[in-house]
Parts: structure tokens; C-alpha cells; sequence
């Protein structure tokens, strides 16, 4: 027993020392500050190395180079900076790493939230074509993690049509297409069709990218799709009343 | 009959110098044990206050910490504060966490009181009068010497804990309660025991008294 205590005992003093506050803080390592001076007090961090995550360690992502980030940082702060800091603080999102070729189990994606870390990592290299909704849709995921009392998939999921189902989770499906149907049918885009959620941060972040008059024609043509609109804008309201799309 | 003889110039002078250099080691190695020879210790009573009910005054082992808390930036977190300093709480209590020139943390009241020292838990203790409000909406520039809360991984958990700054976080805004500032005796933080290899301390140093001025 004492023998034990003094291997714990040497195992908690010999342990590194990690004086990094931004470690400390988001528990990411391989990080540095890209911009802290924000509007809004969001948080921009960039990958100086590649880093592991999750404790099966499956969570992966890559330093990008310093050309992509410049690009890529002000997109991104274009589109969060519609946020403003309440509307942030209320969502509980604070910072924003950048980095590039992210994966979780091996499977690309293009953002992984973290509401209790107040953390959303963005892969900068992910699809040019629909980067700037993916961030929007990021953003709504942490909204959905942290008022998960009032997002309800099962009130969702009677938006549909009755024979529709969504699939298990986001990753056991081929529904991964990220193009605006021309034909919405109930749902924006192929990816939708995934999960409840995934079809909420759809709809959430086609409402922040899309002109009103273009969400408009949407709502006429497609009563699901109104519907859906309808109920992502009566539940931002709950957690944010200034806040408008 | 023996013969006195005597000792030459040259081993006069070298007898001196031997001396001389007994002198100096001995010198040398009190000055070099003795940490806290250059560090100045400030004495309240010299000092004037613009707001004296604020000042609070953490002794520990290489003189006087000045620190003013700000009430009007977080009134529950000094509050809690200024009650365990006033109750002598933080007396015998552990700087258990220092990293070089970068924090110390201290105030574990339950595993980290001298003589019952746990290691084991030290830094999860509690005070007994449960959590507060964290308070990080105000705007607080973590500047050297900023004294702030310290709570776990969610936000209103503050206790007891705090910790100081030895340089600029300006990461911490928003994250941790602020409540006050080190206005002289940044110094005698510099000089807590620390260790290379751990930010938990293996025999660390202790806050010898921490009072009200007023």
C-alpha cells in the first residue's frame, strides 16, 4: 500500500509542466493566439503543429500554412462577427481554432464543437464551396449542445413526411452532399436528411447565408421548409430576442 | 630552549588573506541561502491608501504582498474573499500551485493547511460555504499582479482558491473572476517555491498571515 502511495505520489510530482495558459484553458495543445482582439471577444487560435484530441486520442487535426490561415481567418471572422457577444456568450461559444485536415475517427469533417470547452475547431481547408454555411452550421451545433432543452428532434421529426426517416447518426450515412437542392422537398440539402440535428444546423445556417427574400421564396415553395424555418426562428428568439437573421 | 621565530611578511600576508576568505565564503553562503536578501518589503503602514478598506495584506515568506480588491468589478467574489481573510482561513494555507514566474495559486483550505498536507488532493479542496457566481462579465485587464478566483473546469464553482499572476493572461478576461490587483510586493511571489518539473509543489511554502488593513 505505502509503495502505492509513493509511486502516485512520484507520478503527480514528476508529471510535465504545461504553462500554457491556451492548453489550460481549451485543454488543446499545439496552439497559438491568432487574434484575441475581437468585437465580439471571440477567441482566435491557429495550430502551430498537428494535434490529437478525445481521449481515444481520435480527434486529429493539422498546422495549416500561414498563407491559407490569413485567407481563411478573415472569412471566418467575417461570418462570426454577425454574432455579437451576447448572442456568443449565451450559446456559450468563445473560441475558434483553425487548423486544417480535420478528422474524428478517420472521417474528414468541417467543424467540431464544444460548448463546455466554449470551443468550435475549424478545418480551413474544407470545401471552398460551402465554407462560409459550414461555419453557420458549427455555430448552430454548439447552440443545439448547450439548449438541448429546446431543440427537440422528436417535434422535428413531425415536420416531415411520415414515411421519412433520418439515419442513425451523421456518419452512418451516404447523405453527405452539401449542394442547395434546386428541388427542396422538405430539406435544403442531401446532408439534411442525415440527422434531426444535422438538419436543424442545415436549415439554421442556410437562414444566415441566404438573403430574406431568397429564404421567402423557399417558405412559398416548400410548406415543410417553412414550417422548419419557422421553428429554428421561434427558438432563437428564445435564447437570444435581439438577435436577427 | 626553542627558539621563537618570526612569521614572515609574505606568510603575515597570506594568514590575512586566508582569514579574509573564511569571511567571505561564510558571507557568501548565508547571502546566497538567504532568498529573500534583495527582495523589499513593503510596510502598509508607510503606505497611503486611496481606498484603505480594500487593501488586503498576504504575508508570506519573503515579506508583504499588497493587493487591492475591487468590489465594484466582482461584489460576490471579494466579498467571499475578504471573509476568509478577515476569519484568518488562508493562514498556513499552501501556495500549492506555482509555475515560474507565471502564477501562484493557494487557498486550498481543506487539503492544504500546514501540517495536514494532503498531496494526493490537494487543490480540490473546498471551504465549506460552498460555490459562487462566477463574475466575468466586467471588463478586467489580466495584467502582472491580478488576483483572481480560482474554480474547476465549469464556471460558478469559485471557493476559496485563488491565484495570482506574475505576467500578463490576457486570456483569463472572461474566464475568471477577477478580484483585485497587487499593488506593491510583486516580488516576494517571484521568490514561492516552485519546481521545475511539476506545477504541484512538494514541501511548498506557505502564506504566513493575510489581513484586512483596515
Amino acid at each position: 500500500m505505502n509503495i502505492l502511495r509513493v509511486i502516485l505520489l512520484l507520478i503527480f510530482f514528476i508529471t510535465p509542466i504545461k504553462a500554457n495558459t491556451i492548453y489550460n484553458i481549451i485543454k488543446i495543445p499545439n496552439l497559438e493566439i491568432y487574434e484575441i482582439n475581437t468585437k465580439n471577444k471571440l477567441k482566435y487560435f491557429y495550430a502551430t503543429a498537428p494535434f490529437r484530441l478525445g481521449t481515444q486520442k481520435n480527434i486529429v487535426c493539422s498546422n495549416p500554412n500561414k498563407k491559407d490561415l490569413e485567407i481563411k481567418y478573415r472569412t471566418v471572422y467575417k461570418n462570426l462577427s454577425k454574432y455579437s457577444y451576447d448572442y456568443l456568450k449565451k450559446i456559450n461559444l468563445k473560441y475558434i481554432v483553425l487548423c486544417q485536415n480535420l478528422s474524428i475517427s478517420e472521417l474528414y469533417t468541417a467543424g467540431i464543437p464544444d460548448n463546455v470547452m466554449k470551443t468550435l475547431i475549424l478545418d480551413i481547408k474544407f470545401n471552398e464551396d460551402y465554407f462560409e454555411r459550414v461555419i453557420h452550421h458549427e455555430v448552430f451545433h454548439i447552440m443545439y449542445l448547450q439548449y438541448k432543452e429546446i431543440f427537440n428532434d422528436e417535434e422535428w421529426i413531425k415536420f416531415n413526411n411520415p414515411n421519412f426517416k433520418y439515419a442513425k447518426c451523421s456518419t452512418c450515412t451516404n447523405r453527405l452532399g452539401l449542394k442547395t437542392y434546386k428541388k427542396t422537398r422538405g430539406f435544403f440539402t442531401e446532408y439534411s436528411k442525415s440527422t434531426a440535428s444535422e438538419d436543424m444546423a442545415e436549415v439554421y445556417s442556410h437562414m444566415i447565408i441566404f438573403k430574406k427574400n431568397k429564404i421567402d421564396q423557399f417558405r412559398k415553395q416548400d410548406s415543410i421548409l417553412d414550417n422548419k424555418i419557422s421553428y429554428i426562428k421561434n427558438k432563437i428568439k428564445q435564447i437570444d430576442s435581439s438577435f436577427t437573421f | 630552549m626553542i627558539k621563537k621565530i618570526n612569521a614572515s611578511k609574505s606568510e603575515k600576508i597570506i594568514f590575512v588573506f586566508l582569514i579574509l576568505l573564511g569571511i567571505t565564503t561564510f558571507a557568501i553562503y548565508f547571502m546566497l541561502k538567504n532568498e529573500c536578501l534583495f527582495v523589499k518589503n513593503f510596510d502598509p503602514k508607510n503606505i497611503d491608501f486611496k481606498k484603505p478598506n480594500n487593501i488586503a495584506i498576504l504575508n508570506a515568506p519573503c515579506g508583504n504582498v499588497i493587493i487591492e480588491l475591487y468590489p465594484n468589478i466582482s461584489p460576490y467574489g471579494v466579498e467571499r474573499f475578504m471573509t476568509l481573510i478577515r476569519s484568518n482561513a488562508y493562514e498556513n494555507i499552501a501556495f500549492h500551485r506555482v509555475i515560474k514566474n507565471k502564477l501562484v495559486q493557494a487557498g486550498d483550505l481543506e487539503f492544504g493547511k500546514k501540517g495536514s498536507l494532503n498531496y494526493q488532493k490537494i487543490g480540490t479542496g473546498k471551504s465549506g460555504m460552498g460555490t459562487i457566481k462566477s463574475e466575468i462579465d466586467n471588463n478586467f485587464n489580466y495584467t502582472k499582479g491580478s488576483v483572481g478566483l480560482a474554480r474547476t473546469f465549469k464556471n460558478d464553482t469559485e471557493d476559496s482558491q485563488f491565484f495570482i499572476i506574475l505576467q500578463d493572461e490576457p486570456l483569463f478576461e472572461g474566464e475568471y473572476t477577477p478580484v483585485g490587483k497587487v499593488l506593491f510586493g510583486l516580488e516576494v511571489l517571484k521568490k514561492i517555491k516552485n519546481q521545475r518539473h511539476s506545477e504541484y509543489i512538494l514541501r511548498p511554502d506557505f502564506i504566513n498571515s493575510f489581513k484586512m488593513l483596515n
